[in-house]
Parts: structure tokens; C-alpha cells; sequence
């Protein structure tokens, strides 16, 4: 019995955490691969509309403490394509490390230009998505995305 | 970070300094604020014959622009101030000039409202071997108060001192064109080669005298033979290894005085891309762009280092070593760029060996500040690097670096509104900026800023002489400062030209290409219909992207524009209309003219300026031959 709870220990313990430190393909309740329906839904109870371009939204997030818009990429067929949200200037800093686990991440840029990604395969291995945090800071970051790899619209015609 | 101005000019020399440099540089700084002209100032009344003169500094040197010259070495400042109000100028103007003896020297006059950190109203930057600089000013729109007079020494010995004049008098009443426009012919590929075109690109080759051009997967090389007249193209198909099989997007960019050309595929978040400098004979493969530049619409520009002169060194030592650090790390003197939009911003990034390799692409602006989209990089002469973009708020917008690609500013273009084509713009060799694009009614417009975009001034609809009511693709080049030619596709047709066309009535409209050319600064501009007897496209030209329904998108985003070293302007186009029936459509007034009327191709072609002034004065005592 006793040889059975230390695996049953570390099956639960270790995988929590282990699941903690690799981002999820949403920020905000908002995910990757979302019908437009809900993720309108779900930004009109976060934010406001402000501007919309080529596809794109941008959102005026009215009362999150770390982030200040977001911005939200639909596909063809109008499922979320990428979310990224900036931060608040005078809002809590967000750390990379807050991102995800930084040993598993592939670090680019250098002094006053960071940038962590993460490359993910979803739960059941259906998509692959990035995760980025990047800034000027060292420590916090001053924008941060999840996308969604081989979605439809990414870049399959010449524009 | 503090923004700090090395000298008293408002954006002159600007660099992004931590506190405490800014603070150990503020004495050095102030003690070089203002170099001023005898006397320093003047009042002048609203009455007509008001006037005052002074007599410059005595300084002496030689400057790229406005924004490389250090006040008491090798510029001066003389102050006016107008009294009452701007109604009271009403059928007055202040005038202001400066002269002086030596044809071989070469003063420049901008005027900046308020003081030297306010916009540049006017300027006047003609060159050797004019002995005198003129700006004209409207008080009513400008309005009264202090005007500062910056008088710039672009080349000056010593011994050669000014003398200014300012003046209230009346406005002059000519605003036409003189002399005689230019002409130009077409060139299209021959069969076989940039048959599948769309958004092309084109370069000039200075040391070769050739001409570069990417038709999607061709890389083509043009030579001119002016031994005939008219002169006789020679089309050679020069790709490079690894840009000719797979497009995203497809950039070429030429360096004129390098010689070097870039051919970029755009191929995920970077690029497929390699460089020649021998017009495509051999290549060298690249990175292809920065780490993680993003994923769509890129451009690659480039031009000289923005580094400090001796007098800037000497006045700014520390900010200065700051901009060397981004110089060049090879033999290859110039910088080249890379920029593209990603996920919700847009990125650039630096390449310090001449397109080799890339740093880590920096972030221009996101979403909030502007449409992810852009048009293409231009580098003016001292090195500052513009980028335009359609949609910045309500207007259209300039990104611009003054410091080789580290930070960015968007300054938006005042009058301006948006619309779906992206801008362009020309930069002359003395800094100013002409940006082409095309309003949110569809006309074509272009406005000019001395002053790295923070204002505008000579916002012109040049489509006015041809009834323009649909533009797309505006495409600017400049070459003095007072030249430049803009180049877009448009139309007298009213309606949507450039929408998805799913009404029950397609458009009906016939586009042509036109060129307006400017010899005075943008004061005046000549237009001229650049295919009068060969339409561009029948029908619609979509400008929705990737949305836009089949045949409606045949022609792309862009076209491009370029100047030889004889100051001669090249165009390059995607002809959508080339069958001899739907030329003859398009020139039968009568005719149906919708995309059903329409070729739908994509032929690359090439309009070659034939007779007239070029983009160069140096060169015009020699006569283009066709």
C-alpha cells in the first residue's frame, strides 16, 4: 500500500506543476481556436472595443491589473488565431517566468530587446501554438501572445 | 528615458540617453544652445513694406540636413516676431530670404514657428550654385507670434557670410507648373519572363547604370541601350538560389549607391533571401531577416549609418559613441533593415553587414498605435529611417528612427486620411520628406515634412488635372531636395474601385499609370498619364487583401518607383490589361469596362522616363534622350 502512494504522490504532484509551467493556449479566458461568438462574449465582460484592422481587434482592457489592451487575431473561418495583451504601464509587471518555465523556452534578442518563446503541442496533440513574452526589462515583460501555429489565414496566400 | 536634443534643434540629433548621461551632457549642452545672427531678432507690423535684415553668423561648414548641424559652428538663428493677429495679415505674406556671393557655397533657410523646437513651416534648400534661399509665409494660416529662422551651412568655406531679409508684402499669385512636363515610355517584359508579376519592386544600379526588378518568383535585370532612340531594353532573368521557387511576398531592394540588391521571399517569420552586387551574376544566400520579425508584408530598406559628424562629435561625444555603436561591423558602409508585422505589432530589425545577418527585431508599434501593415523603408541621408504606414489613428502615419533602428516614434500625418492603399515616401538628399498616399476619398495625395514628420505642409491632390476619384498603390522617390515624382494607378471613375465588387453593378473604370513630378519643393506638381493609350486594368483593383474575391487582386499591393544617377525615374507595374481587345476596350469610351472586361494578368512592365527634367540638377545640362 505504501509503495503504492509515493507514485500516486508524484503522479499528482509533479504533474500539476509540471502542467503550471507550460503555458496554456489562452490569456484571459480567451483561447486559441475560439468561435468569434465567445471571444467577443468574453471581451465585452474584460474590455472595450477600440479599433479593428484587417482582421485584428484591439481591446482597451478596462480593469485587469497587469495588462492594459488586447489584441485578438480571428482566422478564415473566425476562431481565434492569436491573442496578445500589452501591459499596463503602471500596472503589476508580469515576470517571464510568471509565462512559464524559462529553461524550456528558446531566448532571442538581448540588453533592452528580450524575447521568450515557448512552442507547445495542445492537449490530445491537435494544434501546436507559440507562446511569447518579450521586453525591454529583464525581469518583466512588456507584451505577451499565444498563437496558434498552421491556423487557417496564417499566411497561406501571397499578400 | 530621457529624449534628449544634442542642439537646440527641435528633433536635431536626437538620441535616447539614460538619466544620468543626460545630466553629466547638460552643461556641454547649454553652453552651445543658440548661435545667433546680428542683430538676433526683429519685430515686423501688418503693413505692407514692414522689414528688417540681418547678417549671419559668419559660420562655416558642410551638414547632411537640418538635423546634423551644430548652432554657432555650422548654423545660425535669427528670430522674428510678428505683432497683432493673424486676421490682421490678411492679403499679406512674410517673406523671408538670405543671399550671399560665393556660387560655390551652399546655404539652407528652414523656419521653424515658435522656437527651434517647433514644426519647420517652410524651407528653402536649393544648391550650388544658387546664391540665395527664399521661403514665403502665410500668417493667416501660420498665425503670429515668434518665427525662427535657422539658416543651416550645407557647404560653406569660410569668408562667405550671408545677409538675410524678412519682409510683409503681398502674396505672390502664381501657383501653376512651369516649363515642360516630362515624358515616358513603356517597357514590357518579353514573353517568357514576368509573366506572373504582382506588387513588383525595381532598383537602380549606380555604378551599373542597370536597373533591378522582382516580378514574384523572377529576379530580372534591365539594361537600357541609349544608343537608339528610343531606347532598346534588354530583360535577363537573374534569380537567386534560394529566392526563385517559394513566395509569401516578394521584395527586391537596390541600394543605388552600393550597388548591392536584395531579393527577399518572405517565408514564415523570416525570410528566404540572398544579395548580389553585380546585378544578379552571383549571389550570396542571407539570414533573411531578423529573429522572429514577423510573419507578413515585409520590406527591406537601407541607406548610410546615422552617425555623428566631427562638429557633433565633438559638441555630443557620448550619444554620439551610442550611434556608432549601431554602425557599420564590415567593409559594407551602409546599414540595411528588415521590417514586417507580426502578431499584434510590428517589428525591425538591423542588419549591420549589409544584409548578411540581422539582429533580434525590435518592436516599431503595436495595433493600439497603428494598422499592422506598412508600406516600405526609405533612409534619407543622414540616416534616419521612415517608415509609412495607412492607418495611425484617423490618419495616416510615419514611423521614424533616429538612431539606426533602436527606438521608433509615430508621428502622424497631419491633413492626411486613411484609406486601404499603403503610403509611400521619397526622401531628398537634403531630408525632406514627400509621403504619397492616397485619402479616404480615393484621390491622390501628397504632403511634404522638413522636419522628420512632426508636421506637414503642400498637401496636394495631383490627381485634380486628370478627374482622379480612385487611387491605388502610391509609390514615391525624391532626389534633390525640391525633386520628387509619385507614381500610382488611378482612375476618373467614381464608386467603389477598390472594394470586393460583390454589387449587382460591377465597377466600371479604366486605370492608367501616372506620374507627378515636382521641381520646386512640392509647391507645384505636373501629372502626367504615364499609359494614355494602354490601360493599367479594367474594372475593379481590390485592395482587401486576402479577401478579395477571385480576379479582382491580380495586380497585389504595391507597385514601386526609383531614379537613376542621371536622375532619370523608373517605374515599375503589373499590367492587367494586355490583350490587344481589352486595350482597345479600355480606350473606346463607350466600351463596358468592368473586371468581366478585364485580362485579369500579370505582366511585369517597366516605365522608363523619356524627356524632361530629372530628379537631378546636376544633370540637367545634359537632355535625357528617349
Amino acid at each position: 500500500m505504501r509503495r503504492a502512494v509515493l507514485p500516486a504522490f508524484l503522479l499528482f504532484g509533479v504533474a500539476p506543476f509540471a502542467a503550471a509551467r507550460q503555458p496554456a493556449p489562452q490569456i484571459l479566458g480567451l483561447r486559441l481556436g475560439m468561435p468569434y461568438a465567445q471571444a467577443r462574449s468574453r471581451l465585452n465582460q474584460i474590455g472595450q472595443f477600440k479599433s479593428e484592422d484587417e482582421g485584428q481587434q484591439v481591446w482597451t482592457l478596462t480593469h485587469d491589473r497587469h495588462y492594459q489592451y488586447a489584441i485578438i487575431g480571428f482566422d478564415r473561418d473566425r476562431q481565434v488565431r492569436y491573442i496578445t495583451v500589452l501591459a499596463r504601464p503602471d500596472g503589476k509587471p508580469v515576470s517571464y517566468a510568471d509565462v512559464g518555465d524559462l529553461a524550456q523556452a528558446t531566448r532571442s534578442g538581448g540588453p533592452g530587446n528580450i524575447r521568450y518563446t515557448w512552442r507547445v503541442s495542445a492537449k490530445g496533440g491537435h494544434f501546436e501554438y507559440l507562446v511569447i513574452a518579450k521586453g525591454k526589462d529583464q525581469h518583466y515583460l512588456d507584451r505577451f501572445a499565444v498563437k496558434r501555429l498552421g491556423a487557417e489565414n496564417e499566411r497561406e496566400d501571397r499578400d | 528615458m530621457f529624449r534628449y536634443t544634442a542642439s537646440s534643434v527641435g528633433r536635431a540629433t536626437r538620441f535616447n540617453l539614460q538619466p544620468g548621461v543626460f545630466l553629466a551632457l547638460a552643461a556641454l549642452c547649454f553652453a552651445t544652445i543658440v548661435y545667433a545672427a546680428t542683430p538676433p531678432s526683429s519685430t515686423l507690423n501688418p503693413v505692407n513694406g514692414s522689414s528688417a535684415s540681418w547678417a549671419g553668423g559668419g559660420t562655416a561648414g558642410a551638414t547632411t540636413d537640418e538635423t546634423t548641424c551644430v548652432d554657432g559652428t555650422d548654423c545660425d538663428v535669427y528670430t522674428i516676431t510678428l505683432t497683432g493677429s493673424p486676421a490682421n495679415y490678411k492679403g499679406l505674406v512674410l517673406a523671408i530670404s538670405i543671399s550671399h556671393q560665393n556660387k560655390l557655397n551652399d546655404y539652407d533657410l528652414y523656419v521653424h514657428k515658435g522656437d527651434l523646437t517647433g514644426p519647420v513651416i517652410a524651407s528653402s534648400t536649393g544648391g550650388i550654385p544658387e546664391t540665395g534661399e527664399a521661403v514665403v509665409i502665410d500668417p493667416t494660416v501660420s498665425g503670429t507670434g515668434v518665427y525662427t529662422v535657422h539658416v543651416v551651412d550645407s557647404t560653406v568655406a569660410p569668408g562667405d557670410p550671408y545677409s538675410g531679409v524678412a519682409t510683409i508684402t503681398t502674396p505672390p499669385t502664381d501657383s501653376l507648373a512651369h516649363g515642360n512636363a516630362p515624358t515616358y515610355a513603356n517597357y514590357q517584359s518579353p514573353p517568357g519572363l514576368g509573366d506572373n508579376s504582382g506588387e513588383p519592386s525595381i532598383g537602380a544600379n549606380f555604378n551599373s547604370g542597370r536597373i533591378m526588378t522582382q516580378a514574384i518568383l523572377d529576379t530580372l535585370q534591365v539594361t537600357f541601350n541609349t544608343n537608339t532612340s528610343p531606347a532598346m531594353a534588354t530583360w535577363l532573368l537573374k534569380d537567386g538560389p534560394n529566392t526563385s521557387t517559394t513566395s509569401l511576398d516578394p521584395i527586391l531592394f537596390t541600394d543605388s549607391h552600393t550597388g548591392r540588391t536584395i531579393v527577399s521571399q518572405l517565408f514564415g517569420t523570416t525570410s528566404l533571401s540572398a544579395f548580389t552586387d553585380n546585378d544578379g551574376e552571383t549571389y550570396t544566400v542571407s539570414q533573411g531577416g531578423g529573429i522572429a520579425s514577423g510573419v507578413d508584408h515585409q520590406t527591406v530598406g537601407g541607406g548610410p549609418f546615422r552617425l555623428c559628424t566631427a562638429d557633433q562629435l565633438l559638441a555630443t561625444p557620448v550619444p554620439c559613441a551610442q550611434l556608432a555603436v549601431r554602425g557599420p561591423l564590415t567593409q559594407y558602409p551602409h546599414a540595411v533593415y528588415y521590417a514586417s508585422q507580426d502578431i499584434g505589432d510590428a517589428a525591425m530589425a538591423l542588419s549591420q553587414d549589409g544584409g548578411l545577418t540581422y539582429e533580434a527585431a525590435r518592436p516599431m508599434y503595436t495595433l493600439v498605435d497603428c494598422g499592422g501593415l506598412h508600406g516600405h523603408i526609405k533612409v534619407s541621408s543622414s540616416g534616419i529611417v521612415y517608415l509609412p504606414n495607412k492607418s495611425c489613428g484617423n490618419t495616416q502615419g510615419l514611423i521614424v528612427s533616429m538612431d539606426n533602428g533602436l527606438t521608433f516614434t509615430v508621428e502622424p500625418v497631419t491633413g492626411s486620411t486613411s484609406n486601404s492603399s499603403d503610403p509611400s515616401v521619397g526622401i531628398g538628399s537634403k531630408g525632406r520628406v514627400y509621403f504619397g498616399y492616397v485619402a479616404g476619398d480615393g484621390h491622390p495625395h501628397i504632403t511634404i515634412s522638413d522636419d522628420q514628420g512632426r508636421s506637414w505642409h503642400n498637401d496636394l491632390d495631383v490627381g485634380v488635372p486628370f478627374s482622379i476619384r480612385n487611387t491605388v498603390f502610391p509609390e514615391v522617390v525624391a532626389g534633390d531636395n525640391d525633386r520628387a515624382s509619385f507614381f500610382f494607378l488611378g482612375t476618373p471613375s467614381a464608386g467603389d474601385g477598390t472594394g470586393a465588387d460583390t454589387g449587382p453593378t460591377p465597377f466600371n473604370g479604366v486605370w492608367h499609370g501616372y506620374i507627378a513630378t515636382t521641381y520646386n519643393g512640392g509647391r507645384t506638381w505636373f501629372t502626367v498619364d504615364t499609359t494614355p493609350n494602354d490601360a493599367v486594368q479594367l474594372g475593379v483593383i481590390c485592395t482587401q487583401g486576402t479577401t478579395c474575391p477571385s480576379g479582382t487582386r491580380n495586380l497585389l499591393d504595391f507597385n514601386d518607383l526609383t531614379v537613376d544617377k542621371m536622375g532619370r525615374v523608373f517605374a515599375a507595374y503589373t499590367d492587367g490589361c494586355i490583350t490587344a481587345a481589352c486595350i482597345a476596350r479600355g480606350n473606346n469610351s463607350t466600351a463596358s469596362h468592368t473586371r468581366l472586361d478585364n485580362d485579369g494578368a500579370t505582366k511585369a512592365t517597366i516605365i522608363r522616363q523619356s524627356t524632361g527634367l530629372g530628379l537631378f540638377k546636376s544633370q540637367d545640362a545634359t537632355p535625357f534622350r528617349p
